[in-house]
């Protein structure tokens, strides 16, 4: 009797943990009722971003009936130890949408798998350069579709207004910011909350002034935080800038409110809205200087109960002139497909023109390959926090800088 | 004062040594059957928590010792030992937010105690502008912390409604959220403006069970109202607050959702308290080695806490 109720209890017990796991278990998609369900994890949170998935999807639904395409959006900070985590119960999407920063480890965690043999018969692999392709330990991890890049966003009205042209260099960029300042608006909105991001957007200006993570020294680290400060204590950068992601600064460049917006292709759609004419530059950075060229990564998912028909959902969305054309037509993505990226929907297009331009000219790989692949997170994650510490005046440059190294170092050294 | 003893029964079949045996047998198989049900009854529970609180803060032990990355979290976890705990205090912001942490939790408990206290003071009596404050409390409390955070960053961004006002004063704007100087009383006032709604409705609570009389008498006597306040309805309420400040402490201890959505721990690790410190060295750097040991030195805290609270229950219930 007290063993029967024991039984019970337990059955009970593992009827519910059973049927809680099945609720919460999550990863590639069926067969189902005829149709197939291919699993896609991205973190695309924009609308242009959404409305871009949405028409690769249909799309590949109408070469591919009975195919429905399941876009499951997963926050950017989770989706590396989401997908790690599934990958640990043999689980996880048929595609993969990730930042290049989680290549490593979603390579060492078997989340996916190298993509070499399918790469090489792929017709087209040749259209896309080397920068694009992340590999690790000489294997092909992934590829980037397209890239993203930042680019100096100006106020052609205002510059006008301000009698001054379009800067080439950084005092030339200073003597219209304050110009500007005189005129009661900002100088330059740019971002500078703590993490990933701030490295990215630093990186520029770091590496103008000769900094290289192959090489890491305080000097040019103490150099551009003395120009942030000194922007800051001029008045043509806000101290808020401390906490800005990528899309409040561009909000109030569209606002009017400020002559410079250093930021992406992506914002595009954003800056249709403005009311002024607008244009963007090369960032006036000298010739030591590059801009990183991010852009999502793709690969299938290593436990994809359906490789082949997600290599072709690939081929078809990402690798392809039309996949990549359509993502450029819904957010400005550049194509890293030679044929999409010489389309004349770029060359006749003075925005996006720039910017082609700005990845020959500037163009850096992303994650920089000096920074070991295990390190890229923690290197990025500490060179943003004190991008961040500088704007917001948490210590003086020099002090900055060094403490910036010394944390540095031993992760650059693997 | 005389004392009454209860009849007593006598039992229907004892001896002098107390119940036969047979009677025995059949209260032991009662309380055997009985404790058999409470076991059976607690097997789910025990178990729900042994699988969703002990084995997950075990393999953050054992997570706190070992190397563990999103590379290799799927893999065999390399050992070494302190080697984390180690790190963590060799990190230099280390100090700062451990100092962070302290000063976040004295603004938020010292704020929520006080605060709550005065407000449940102020909704005591049941007038029309009480029952009204008493309403917008539950509102507030009821709000969640990511929305709640969302507003509050927008009015005290630096073209948000507080700047604004402070200029149309004739003042400065000031830095709430982006000057390292004011990033965590900014968060924290805001933390402790959340827990002022759930501090007054528990001391309103305790506070309704005072004598109204005494509180005439005080008044007839000459007593001010921040007398009556102090001299009656502060020990009345003391054993609430008491147990309230406690949770409070582990409250604002645990605190992250707010940091998270006002500043991201920022400017710089301004704001960066040791459970946003855990959060990002876990998942923005996906050390969750590191994590694990810097989770763990703030659980320990929570769990000291947790133990004063404990006692502090028991020791209230016995009293009762």
């Amino acid at each position: 009797m007290r063993n029967a109720r024991l039984a019970r209890a337990l059955v009970a017990l593992v009827g519910t943990a059973t049927l809680g796991l099945a609720a919460c278990s999550s990863g590639s998609g069926g067969t189902a009722g005829g149709s197939t369900t291919l699993t896609v994890w991205h973190y695309y949170n924009t609308d242009g971003q959404v409305q871009g998935l949405e028409r690769l999807a249909t799309a590949f639904k109408a070469k591919h009936s009975g195919v429905h395409v399941q876009f499951q959006y997963v926050p950017v900070e989770q989706m590396t130890t989401k997908a790690v985590t599934a990958a640990g119960s043999k689980k996880g999407p048929d595609v993969l949408v990730f930042g290049a920063s989680g290549t490593y480890p979603l390579a060492q965690a078997g989340a996916i798998k190298p993509m070499d043999d399918w790469w090489s018969t792929y017709p087209s692999a040749k259209q896309f350069p080397d920068g694009v392709l992340q590999k690790i330990d000489g294997k092909l991890y992934g590829v980037q579709g397209y890239v993203n890049l930042l680019g100096l966003w100006y106020n052609k009205d205002l510059l006008d207004q301000l009698g001054a042209q379009v800067p080439t260099t950084i005092p030339e960029m200073q003597d219209v910011m304050a110009k500007a300042v005189k005129a009661g608006k900002q100088g330059i909105t740019l971002t500078g909350k703590p993490g990933l991001e701030s490295q990215w957007q630093g990186f520029p200006w770091f590496t103008s002034n000769g900094f290289t993570y192959g090489d890491a020294q305080a000097a040019p680290m103490a150099q551009t935080y003395t120009m942030l400060q000194d922007w800051i204590a001029k008045g043509y950068l806000s101290k808020e800038a401390a906490t800005w992601d990528q899309v409040a600064p561009f909000q109030q460049f569209t606002a009017g409110s400020s002559v410079f917006a250093v930021n992406g292709n992506w914002q595009i759609a954003a800056a249709a809205q403005a009311k002024f004419t607008y244009g963007v530059a090369p960032l006036p950075i000298t010739s030591q200087g590059g801009v990183l060229l991010g852009g999502e990564v793709q690969n299938v998912g290593a436990f994809s109960k359906h490789p082949d028909l997600a290599k072709e959902f690939l081929e078809d969305a990402f690798f392809s002139v039309d996949g990549e054309l359509t993502l450029l037509d819904a957010f400005g993505s550049i194509p890293a497909h030679a044929e999409a990226a010489a389309s004349a929907k770029i060359s006749n297009d003075p925005i996006l023109s720039v910017f082609g331009k700005i990845v020959q000219q500037q163009g850096r790989p992303s994650p920089s390959p000096q920074v070991p692949s295990k390190s890229v997170d923690k290197v990025e994650t500490l060179v943003g926090n004190y991008w961040s510490k500088a704007i917001s005046g948490q210590g003086k440059p020099d002090q900055l800088a060094n403490e910036l190294i010394d944390q540095l170092k031993p992760l650059l050294q693997g | 004062m005389s004392s009454s003893v209860p009849p007593v029964s006598a039992p229907t079949s004892t001896t002098a040594a107390g119940p036969s045996a047979p009677a025995r047998v059949r209260r032991g198989r009662r309380y055997g059957r009985a404790v058999d049900r409470r076991t059976a009854l607690a097997i789910p529970a025990g178990a729900l928590l042994l699988a969703l609180a002990v084995w997950p803060l075990a393999q953050l032990g054992s997570m706190s010792l070992h190397t563990v990355s999103a590379a290799t979290l799927n893999s065999t976890w390399d050992f070494v030992g302190l080697d984390n705990y180690a790190a963590m205090l060799r990190e230099p912001d280390f100090g700062q937010v451990v100092v962070n942490t302290v000063a976040f939790v004295l603004i938020v408990t010292t704020i929520g105690m006080v605060g709550g206290f005065m407000v449940a003071v102020a909704v005591l009596s049941s007038t029309r502008g009480g029952s009204f404050l008493l309403g917008l409390m539950v509102f507030v409390w009821a709000l969640p912390p990511v929305v709640n955070g969302s507003i509050w960053k927008f009015l005290l961004a630096d073209q948000g409604l507080v700047n604004q006002a402070l200029r149309a004063l004739g003042g400065q704007g000031l830095g709430f959220l982006y000057d390292s100087k004011f990033a965590l009383w900014s968060v924290a006032l805001v933390n402790a403006w959340a827990v002022v709604p759930f501090n007054a409705l528990v001391l309103r609570a305790a506070l309704l069970g005072v004598d109204p009389q005494a509180l005439e008498a005080a008044e007839l006597d000459g007593a001010r109202p921040w007398q009556r306040a102090w001299h009656v309805l502060v020990p009345a309420g003391r054993t609430a607050a008491t147990v309230l400040t406690i949770l409070t402490i582990v409250y604002a201890f645990r605190s992250f959702d707010f940091i998270y959505v006002m500043t991201s721990g920022g400017p710089g690790t301004a704001s960066t308290t040791l459970p946003f410190l855990a959060y990002s060295e876990a998942f923005l750097t996906l050390d969750y080695g590191r994590g694990a040991a810097t989770a763990l030195i703030a659980l320990l805290v929570v769990v000291v806490l947790t133990l004063i609270y404990a006692r502090d229950v028991r020791r209230t219930e016995g009293e009762a």
